[in-house]
């Protein structure tokens, strides 16, 4: 029922709207999708993270570059065995109400996000916690199971917020904004628009300007447009053919960062015949990517293997054909035994990402020099996942989304427990071994050496294909100075911002 | 034939039937692979390209020849337009018949379904039925029929029951001929004219419908060419690629005038007594 | 008096029809608000979770209990709860509905401005060059498609003007009258254009019908002077089929201009029912569409009364 109580306060805050005084400094914010709901602890959509990011705060934060950076805790660390983890929170930090945020709320929050019956989204990134200690009013030790390094990254999510322990006992997460973040939120209308002030005790520091003003505008040219006159300081863009006019314009500046999330064509190795590895192999090696990214976005991205965050990315170029090589494509295929080529489907998103139509064209009119017969199937979105999810289809053109730790973003693909398995439709006993080492490594290069070699097998396996990330893009009108853009795409970086004028 | 000579002495119908003369030669040439490029083929080397020598109009995003997916865009939506008006004008005339003929509860239950149909605006109409079945082409035919039936049943239902009451068709009934003989006999022949008119007038508002079911994603599917999807294409393009907008944008604005033309000259033709009124 | 009865008593009877329809077709669409809520994270929704949502979105009862809840609803005046915007489907529709009713009428008083005085002008010059030129822009104007004058429009001014139109964050007429205008004129024009096409051309035939007419021209005989004669006899009557037609266009606008709206990002109806039905809002798809469909049926039957009483002369069949 958290979705329900949700959604019931919209309509309660909708109702307790309050202007913001004269001559207050409001920085005016447009993007395109609202937040599907205010529980921090449930809501998976982005639209929603990023809007909750600004109100609620969880132990750690990730910074621009994904580096784990203080949040509600001041200081951190792992035992030597990192079996358990223990924060130090920062005793100036309070909830919207004035109250502090004690271990006991910390302990509330994270035995919420574990009940099964709270239908947490990020749950299984916590599971590994086997007991919560509170020895005083400022420290926290979690027990796990075992060793687990990722869990750290894991906990800088929104997703792992902590709330009011009296929230939690009297049921009203999500219906009464009530988090320890910069911003707190005075009035909401779903799919129009929301007011934020700024939270004037706020433990991170002082804020130079006094709220936000969020428009929620569903077409991306329409922020253009109000960027242009002016009626938004800030925006979000999703579309690059609509990011890469905004510096064209008088007056306004665009930000990009490499997302984590990563755009792929999924083979169903499931299926004849891309159960067979060769032709698989071959569709990889037959695959301009660049020249996808050129076309489809613009060239605004970059190629990437499967690993994504920042701290592990590697040079795509050493990966298992990487560079096009139409010939081996076809070797490939001919050793597979279909020198003609076969037919098969790909399907794709209407509209989601918006590039979609297009990478499933490119990819189309590539496959077929090599004899590739592909018809494109264009779904509306709810269709497409029920596909997807049900992991019915030969290829699928997808976005998927990406996290800061290789562990976390891939344990459900590429794991034999993996919660969508079905959905990845491939697994093996390296890449399954490799992912468990991972999970348990404390030193930093040898896990960065894990997930390399991680990555090399995936790509030579190629049950996906991976192309590029996209860039996320921010814009903002002159005189808004400071903000940061990071790979996640997270507006935290608002709180750094001032404003001449 | 003199009906064709009247409707080419007919000044907007002269130009009515050139304009869909060209379309339908494009369309044909078009659907039948003699465009000046293949439609689908992606040049990469030649992405955005303004018009020029070997882009006559340019190229998309793709580097794909806008004319000649223009030329099978239009092949494509005179197809649609065709068999939806086709489909709504036999449906609508067996209803609208029938509903004329037995009057009663079966007249009344068929009008009162028409009512509701009519009800919805019609691309909203289209977007549900296309929602439901999923987008394609053969989902855009059934869609447009669906949305465009109540029309044609209503055009033949009125003058049905006019002439029902009519003396000759007491006389064929007294005469002892078959209900069927005197439903397509006379009705169907004195109904030729009021059809022909609203069928050409259909084609255009099919046009315009597939178009728009095609711009807001739900109509043919890439890489299909079609008009409304080319000019979704052209959205975020247009200040790069203006030609992107230009041409679909005129091609359908001809495509759809061509069809009123004709429709008005059908009409002065069938009764002259409107002639000096609407021309 | 028995046609306004009759056509009284079928409305609720359409009404219910149309009730029907929208519940059966937003139901056959596949996928639900779950899915089109949560994308393919709902894949790693527990069947728990997934039955306590279901039990949330009214989708754990089967579709005659849900109808029959509904329609209870309905003859209370509730027209349910959004799932989407967690706000009664009546006051989502009161918040958007003055923008559509704002520029249904600013679209009509576009085509009424231009087409009446551009009709009645063509129809007083017949057959002379200045009557072809006013007949071939209403041609024209007739075909060209909305979102097609839409898209050329922000065009001409983002090429021709470096500017775009105030798109984005929409200025209600209450707030800023002159930034509101600003707003609609272009949608009302791309809107309207069409619509003053189509009154161009009936008025012009209407006028001319009448001036054929045997007391027109006796009037005429009698020595009054040509306007005289258009203005008092003439218009008048020509003025039915422009009121049948304005009417049966503006109960079309009432419901929404869907691409337009999307166009120029107006949160209009349209754009509200096509968002509700790509995120399965059953509820608000409902609403809207009954809404849009009660608005047209009242409209054409006030224009149907209207021209039984303009026109004493039209003696109505059965419908």
């Amino acid at each position: 029922m958290t979705i329900a109580r949700t959604l019931v306060s919209a309509v309660a805050i909708g109702a307790a709207g309050i202007a913001a005084p004269l001559g207050a400094q409001t920085l005016n914010v447009a993007w395109s999708q609202d937040a599907t709901g205010l529980d921090p602890h449930t809501q998976t959509a982005f639209a929603s993270i990023r809007l909750l990011e600004l109100l609620y705060e969880p132990l750690v934060r990730l910074g621009p570059n994904l580096e784990i950076q203080p949040a509600i805790a001041e200081s951190w660390e792992f035992s030597d065995d990192a079996t358990t983890l223990t924060f130090r929170l920062d005793p100036e930090a309070t909830f919207h109400d004035g109250s502090p945020v004690t271990a006991a709320d910390v302990k509330a929050s994270f035995e919420r996000i574990l009940d099964e019956a709270t239908g947490a989204s990020a749950r299984a990134n916590y599971t590994s916690i086997t007991g919560i200690e509170t020895p005083d009013e400022h420290t926290v030790v979690f027990q796990l199971d075992g060793p687990n390094v990722p869990i750290l990254n894991g906990m800088g999510s929104i997703n792992a917020a902590i709330v009011p322990a009296s929230a939690i006992e009297a049921g009203t997460v999500g219906t009464e904004i009530m988090g320890s973040g910069p911003f707190t939120l005075e009035q909401r209308t779903p799919n129009a628009n929301a007011s934020l002030s700024v939270y004037e005790d706020w433990h991170g520091g002082g804020i130079a300007y006094d709220g936000i003003e969020v428009s929620i505008l569903p077409d991306e040219t329409a922020i253009l447009a109000s960027l242009r006159a002016g009626q938004a300081d800030f925006a979000l863009l999703n579309d690059p053919l609509v990011a890469t006019l905004v510096p064209r314009a008088d007056g306004l500046e665009l930000n990009t960062a490499p997302t984590l999330s990563y755009h792929v064509l999924q083979l169903n190795a499931s299926r004849a015949p891309m159960g067979e590895l060769k032709v698989r192999q071959a569709i990889s090696c037959a695959l301009d990517r660049q020249d996808i990214l050129d076309a489809a976005l613009l060239g605004e991205g970059e190629v990437t293997g499967p690993l994504t965050s920042p701290a592990y990315r590697n040079d795509p170029s050493t990966l298992f054909c990487y560079e096009q090589d139409q010939d081996r494509a076809r070797q490939l295929l001919t050793e597979a035994g279909y020198a003609d080529g076969f037919s098969a489907t790909i399907m794709a998103a209407n509209g989601e990402p918006p590039t979609a139509a297009a990478e499933a064209q490119l990819i189309q009119s590539q496959l077929a020099e090599i004899g590739i017969d592909l018809s494109i199937e264009m779904q509306e979105m709810n269709v497409y996942v029920d596909s997807w999810l049900a992991g019915d289809f030969d290829m699928a053109v997808a976005l998927n989304g990406g996290r800061a730790d290789p562990y976390t973003m891939y344990n459900r693909y590429w794991t034999k427990d993996g919660n969508l398995q079905n959905v990845a439709n491939y697994i093996d006993d390296t890449l399954d071994s490799l992912m468990q080492e991972g999970r348990v490594e404390t030193d930093e290069a040898a896990r960065k050496e894990i997930f390399a070699e991680f990555e090399r097998h995936l790509a030579e396996m190629a049950p996906w294909v991976w192309l590029y990330t996209g860039y996320t893009y921010t814009a903002q009108r002159d005189g808004v100075e400071g903000f940061e853009a990071t790979p996640t795409g997270s507006l935290f970086g608002l709180v750094d911002v001032t404003l001449s004028e | 034939m003199s009906f064709l000579g009247a409707l080419l002495r007919h000044g907007s119908g002269r130009i009515g039937a050139c304009v869909i003369a060209v379309f339908a030669v494009a369309a044909i040439l078009g659907l039948t692979g003699l465009t000046p490029h293949d439609p689908l083929a992606q040049d990469r080397l030649a992405r955005l390209q303004a018009p020029g020598a070997t882009y006559w109009m340019g190229t998309d995003l793709f580097g794909r020849d806008i004319l000649s997916r223009l030329m099978v865009g239009i092949g494509q939506s005179f197809a649609v337009a065709l068999l939806s008006v086709g489909l709504a004008t036999v449906v609508g005339t067996v209803l609208g018949l029938t509903a004329a003929w037995f009057e009663k509860l079966w007249d009344g239950a068929v009008m009162r379904a028409m009512d509701v149909l009519l009800s919805f605006p019609a691309i909203l109409l289209a977007l549900l039925i296309v929602a439901i079945h999923g987008p394609g082409i053969d989902t855009s035919i059934v869609a447009i029929a669906i949305v465009y039936t109540p029309i044609f049943t209503r055009v033949v239902r009125g003058p049905a029951l006019s002439l029902k009451t009519r003396s000759f068709v007491d006389a064929a009934r007294t005469f002892g001929s078959s209900r069927r003989y005197i439903l397509t006999r006379h009705l169907l022949t004195n109904l030729v004219a009021p059809l022909t008119v609203q069928i050409t007038l259909a084609l255009a508002w099919a046009l315009l419908t597939e178009a728009a079911l095609s711009f807001l994603g739900l109509g043919t599917q890439p890489p299909s060419p079609s008009l409304g999807l080319m000019l979704s294409d052209s959205r975020n393009l247009m200040e790069t690629a203006p030609w992107m907008l230009i041409f679909p944008a005129v091609v359908i604005m001809l495509a759809v005038l061509g069809f009123n033309l004709l429709g008005d000259a059908l009409r002065d033709v069938f009764d002259p007594r409107t002639r000096r009124a609407l021309g | 008096m028995n046609y306004v009865l009759r056509r009284l008593l079928m409305f609720p009877l359409v009404m219910l029809g149309v009730s029907v329809f929208v519940f059966v077709a937003i139901r056959l669409v596949p996928g639900d608000a779950i899915t089109a809520m949560l994308g393919t994270e709902s894949g790693l929704l527990t069947p728990a979770q997934r039955e306590s949502l279901a039990a949330y979105f009214g989708l754990d009862q089967n579709w005659v209990v849900q109808y029959g809840r509904w329609l209870i609803g309905l003859l209370q005046g509730d027209l349910g709860l959004s799932v989407t915007y967690g706000q009664p489907v009546s006051q989502i529709i009161m918040e958007r509905f003055p923008l559509t009713l704002e520029l249904a009428l600013l679209s009509m008083l576009i085509a009424l401005l231009i087409g009446l005085p551009a009709g009645v002008f063509a129809a007083t010059r017949v057959e002379r060059p200045s009557d072809l030129v006013v007949r071939i822009f209403a041609m024209i104007g007739q075909s060209t498609p909305n979102f097609v004058l839409a898209l050329l429009a922000i065009y001409v001014l983002s090429v021709g003007f470096g500017t775009l139109p105030t798109m984005g964050r929409f200025v209600p007429l209450t707030e800023d009258p002159l930034g509101n205008l600003a707003q609609l004129i272009l949608p009302a024009l791309a809107l309207g254009t069409a619509f003053a096409a189509a009154v161009t051309r009936i008025s012009r035939a209407a006028m001319l019908d009448i001036l054929g007419e045997d007391y027109v021209r006796t009037a005429r005989s009698k020595g009054f002077s040509q306007s005289y004669v258009i203005w008092r006899h003439a218009l008048p009557n020509a003025l039915i089929p422009v009121v049948t037609l304005s009417g049966v266009e503006f109960g079309y606008l009432l419901g929404g201009a869907v691409i337009v709206e999307q166009i120029f990002a107006l949160p209009g109806l349209g754009r509200v029912v096509l968002d509700a039905i790509l995120q399965r809002d059953y509820a608000l798809v409902q609403g809207v569409v009954l809404f849009i469909a009660f608005n047209f049926l009242v409209v054409n039957l006030i224009v149907d009364l209207a021209y039984a009483a303009l026109d004493p002369r039209i003696r109505y069949g059965e419908s």
